[in-house]
């Protein structure tokens, strides 16, 4: 009962979010001239609106829920590791390339690419990490410029080297990767594959991970307190190269499912453009890296993004709307002092 | 009657923090305010300060009912307060740090050269002479305090609370500040004392108001009582006296051949440190804080790589190994600063209390539920550690129910060496007795302590040799037997021992 009070206590303010986002995007539905009830319909239509609607917004949250996973787990460890895109972009590479060269049969092929995707984005975190460790460097920005040189060296590698020239159109990409290495889709027709389920087993088995194991607590603990930690016997270097190479091949695993069950080649800026990277950190903001809670946010914000699309489809108001939505639900999310400020308001009277 | 706070009670949920408490002040009077950790001290005066309301009662102020929505309220019916964590900004001046909120100006800009006189001349008048240029990062603690009690008074306080103010001072500078609260209780202000320190409450206060458990036990004037009485009115029952038995010294534990840490200034934090713990032995150190103990503990149990020289625990050289690696070896610590090093304030009552015992209660690495419960539950049994749950955020305890946690917890490591610095620092009587209980038995038992301690009550009491530091040497050894206060202050300020 405790419990639950608790929970629903810690759910309070990001529906309180949702709402006041959901407030300031119907004044700016409004402002543009649309009708804030009937682009609210279109956009739930284009979010859930049917089942391929709703997979498809499935499909979307998937790089999502790892990439806020991967960042979950680094937060809570007290790191900021904002290089997730580069991570994710070098996963994907890694991927792409060891499906596409890697001799062997399909399945061993696709095991090996998905491992290819998650060591590489990993090392290349826990490379920012070793930074710091050993020169102390600041990771906030070690990780944030390493996101430049993965996805321009991606970019140089498909552009040059690496380039599909067998096709007419002058795309920087790989050449496909074979149907036999491809992630499985879960329904017919439907855009939603094998990654999804990955993702979700991911979130569960993250959640146990913190809760119930040594390391875990370990993680959290140095999150909490450092020197609390490390006087407990924590070893702080280690421990942070292991957090950020974990979060890292989250973000590798992003980036290989996407790859493997999506787009089936690496094309460049295909996994940049869309910012899975920010929205999966979002997803963690959102829900206060709780690792279940990262999985719900990541498909909330997923539906708004399909449901912006769906909403651009069907009526005059434009995507940016949808955009807003999720900048004001970000800000009220941040501003968790304001919310204290009004608890102690109401306590007093 | 200048105060009078009638039948005050407070309850959060089903935990009454105050429960009909009365407390009165005179002019010119000092109050002392004292009682067990948890006793409801804090909180009556955080209600009187404005930082709390009341569930029900009155604060009656110069004969006229009052409420105090908030701390400006309070400072502006002339109630100041002095937290027992400073809240000065280092970076500031002395005088910028006591006029802030009221700034003397000069058109819009803020009239410094007025400011220092204004403090200068208001650290005179009191009694209290102040260099209002000087930063405050370059100040003792002795002087911050000076400086947070002439803040008050430049906010025209006539009412000044001091929380715990001597907590963190040396001898000399308690000394100081309570000559110091006497001249300003001669000139009219008066105070109320929160402490857990009686002898010095005895010293200095008028009259004496001991709570327990939310409730006023007694009110007491400080001419007619004594320290005894004051701890069963705190305590409920008489202190049992701890008596120390002879034991047989065995083995040395802890060796420690010419350690010393350079750091960055040009003096060394600890030079050529020589010292051995032997089994069944407490070695009290003695000194004032800030004379290289805090480097020594660091460098003992692996959290600082020491420059030079050696440290054997168990005949094992563990000079500059890994934390993890030592206490698996033999080694429990009760760090110097709780907050600090002993906890983490956002985890659980439970979590903090694993750390250290997560090898004896995992399999594969998968932590094991209800052992680790029963552990804590029981430790909370033991110590009387006042908590609401064993979930409940280890912020939300008191200083003195958290040392209480982390003493359990080290001591439950059950390991043959054992650091114990400042073990009791702002614990109450109660607690501090079951604390140099456990600590003594584990001597008896054959354990080695080391006891690092800026009380010199403690180190005597506890001690079978002491040893004083002075800016990171050790200036002295003593037996506990021919040790005596006035020699040890001596070797403390950095006197040197005669033969």
């Amino acid at each position: 009962m405790d419990k639950l009070l608790q929970f629903g206590r810690s759910m309070l303010q990001p529906l309180l979010a949702i709402l006041v986002g959901l407030a300031a995007g119907a004044i700016a539905i409004v402002i543009v001239g649309g009708s804030v009830m009937d682009t609210y319909a279109e956009m739930w239509k284009g979010a859930f609106g049917s089942f391929y609607f709703f997979t498809n917004t499935l499909s979307r949250a998937t790089p999502i829920i790892l990439i806020g996973l991967g960042v979950a787990l680094a937060f809570r460890a007290g790191f900021f590791n904002m290089g997730s895109e580069g991570q994710m972009v070098l996963g994907a590479l890694s991927a792409a390339l060891t499906a596409i060269y890697l001799p062997g049969p399909g399945w061993f092929k696709l095991v090996a690419a998905i491992m290819a995707g998650i060591i590489s984005g990993g090392i290349w975190s826990a490379f920012a990490g070793w930074l710091d460790a050993k020169y102390k460097m600041n990771l906030l920005i070690t990780t944030l410029l390493l996101n430049y040189i993965a996805t321009l060296f991606a970019g140089y590698i498909v552009s040059y080297p690496l380039k599909d020239r067998s096709g007419s159109a002058a795309m920087a990409q790989t050449v496909m990767i074979d149907k036999s290495v491809w992630l499985p889709k879960l329904f017919h027709g439907m855009s939603v594959h094998g990654g999804f389920i990955i993702a979700a087993v991911s979130a569960v088995l993250l959640f146990f991970f913190m809760k119930f194991t040594v390391k875990g607590y370990e993680i959290r603990m140095l999150g909490g307190n450092p020197l609390f930690a490390s006087y407990g016997g924590v070893q702080r270097g280690k421990m942070m190269l292991l957090s950020m190479f974990v979060s890292g091949g989250f973000a590798g695993l992003a980036g290989s499912v996407e790859v493997l069950g999506t787009q089936y080649r690496y094309i460049d800026s295909a996994l940049t453009s869309p910012g899975y990277a920010w929205s999966g950190i979002m997803a963690t903001l959102l829900a206060g890296s709780h690792p279940l809670g990262t999985a719900v946010a990541a498909i909330l914000l997923a539906a708004l993004q399909t449901g912006g699309m769906g909403m651009e489809r069907n009526t005059d108001v434009p995507l940016e709307v949808s955009s807003i939505i999720q900048a004001v639900l970000i800000l009220f999310v941040s501003a968790k002092l304001s919310y204290s400020f009004l608890k102690r308001k109401k306590a007093r009277s | 009657m200048l105060l009078q706070m009638n039948s005050i009670t407070k309850s959060y949920g089903n935990v009454t923090a105050n429960s009909n408490v009365n407390f009165t002040l005179q002019k010119g009077e000092i109050h002392a305010l004292v009682g067990e950790n948890g006793a409801g001290k804090t909180t009556l005066m955080r209600i009187l300060y404005g930082m709390e309301s009341p569930t029900s009662g009155e604060i009656v102020l110069n004969g006229k009912p009052v409420t105090f929505e908030n701390p400006t309220d309070a400072i502006r019916h002339q109630i100041g307060m002095v937290h027992q964590h400073f809240m000065l900004f280092p970076t500031f001046t002395i005088s910028e740090n006591i006029v802030i909120g009221r700034e003397p100006s000069k058109g819009i800009g803020f009239d410094r050269k007025t400011a220092a006189m204004e403090t200068e001349q208001l650290g005179k008048q009191f009694g209290m002479p102040i260099d209002p240029w000087k930063k405050v990062a370059d100040c003792s603690l002795g002087m911050q305090q000076r400086v947070e009690i002439l803040k008050v008074l430049h906010q025209g306080a006539e009412i000044i609370i001091l929380d715990e103010p001597t907590g963190v001072l040396t001898p000399l500078e308690v000394k100081e500040l309570l000559i110091a609260i006497k001249t300003l209780a001669s000139q009219g202000k008066s105070f109320i004392l929160i402490s857990h320190k009686l002898q010095e409450i005895m010293d200095v206060a008028d009259r004496i108001t001991v709570l327990r458990d939310g409730k006023v036990t007694g009110t007491v004037f400080s001419k007619d009582t004594n320290a005894e009485q004051l701890s069963r009115l705190m305590v409920g029952r008489d202190l049992i006296h701890i008596s120390r038995n002879a034991t047989e010294v065995g083995q040395a534990v802890l060796d420690l051949e010419g350690i010393s840490v350079r750091g960055s200034k040009t003096k060394p934090l600890l030079s050529d440190v020589n010292l051995h713990v032997n089994e069944g032995e407490i070695v009290g150190i003695a000194g004032i804080s800030g004379n290289g103990q805090s480097e020594l503990i660091q460098a003992i149990s692996g959290l600082l790589k020491p420059d030079e020289g050696m440290i054997k625990l168990l005949g094992q050289d563990v000079t500059g190994a890994p934390v993890g690696a030592i206490r698996q070896i033999g080694l429990a610590h009760i760090p110097e600063d709780r907050y600090q090093w002993g906890v983490a304030k956002d985890a659980t009552v439970t979590e903090n209390g694993l750390m250290g015992h997560t090898g004896k209660h995992q399999k594969y690495g998968v932590l094991g539920g209800q052992g680790i419960r029963q552990m804590v539950s029981e430790w909370v049994e033991r110590f009387g550690i006042k908590t609401g749950s064993l979930s409940t955020k280890a912020q939300y305890l008191s200083g003195g129910n958290l040392q209480k946690l982390i003493v359990a917890r080290e001591l439950a490591q059950k390991t043959p060496f054992l650091i114990a610095a400042e073990p009791t620092r702002g614990v109450d009587v109660g607690a501090m007795e079951i604390i140099h209980g456990e600590l003594l038995k584990k001597r008896d038992e054959g354990g080695a302590i080391l006891l690092i301690s800026s009380e010199l009550t403690e180190i005597l009491k506890l001690s079978d040799r002491i040893l004083v530091m002075f800016e990171g040497m050790i200036v002295g050894e003593l037996n506990a037997a021919e040790a005596t206060e006035e020699h040890i202050s001596l070797l403390m300020a950095g006197g040197r021992a005669v033969g």
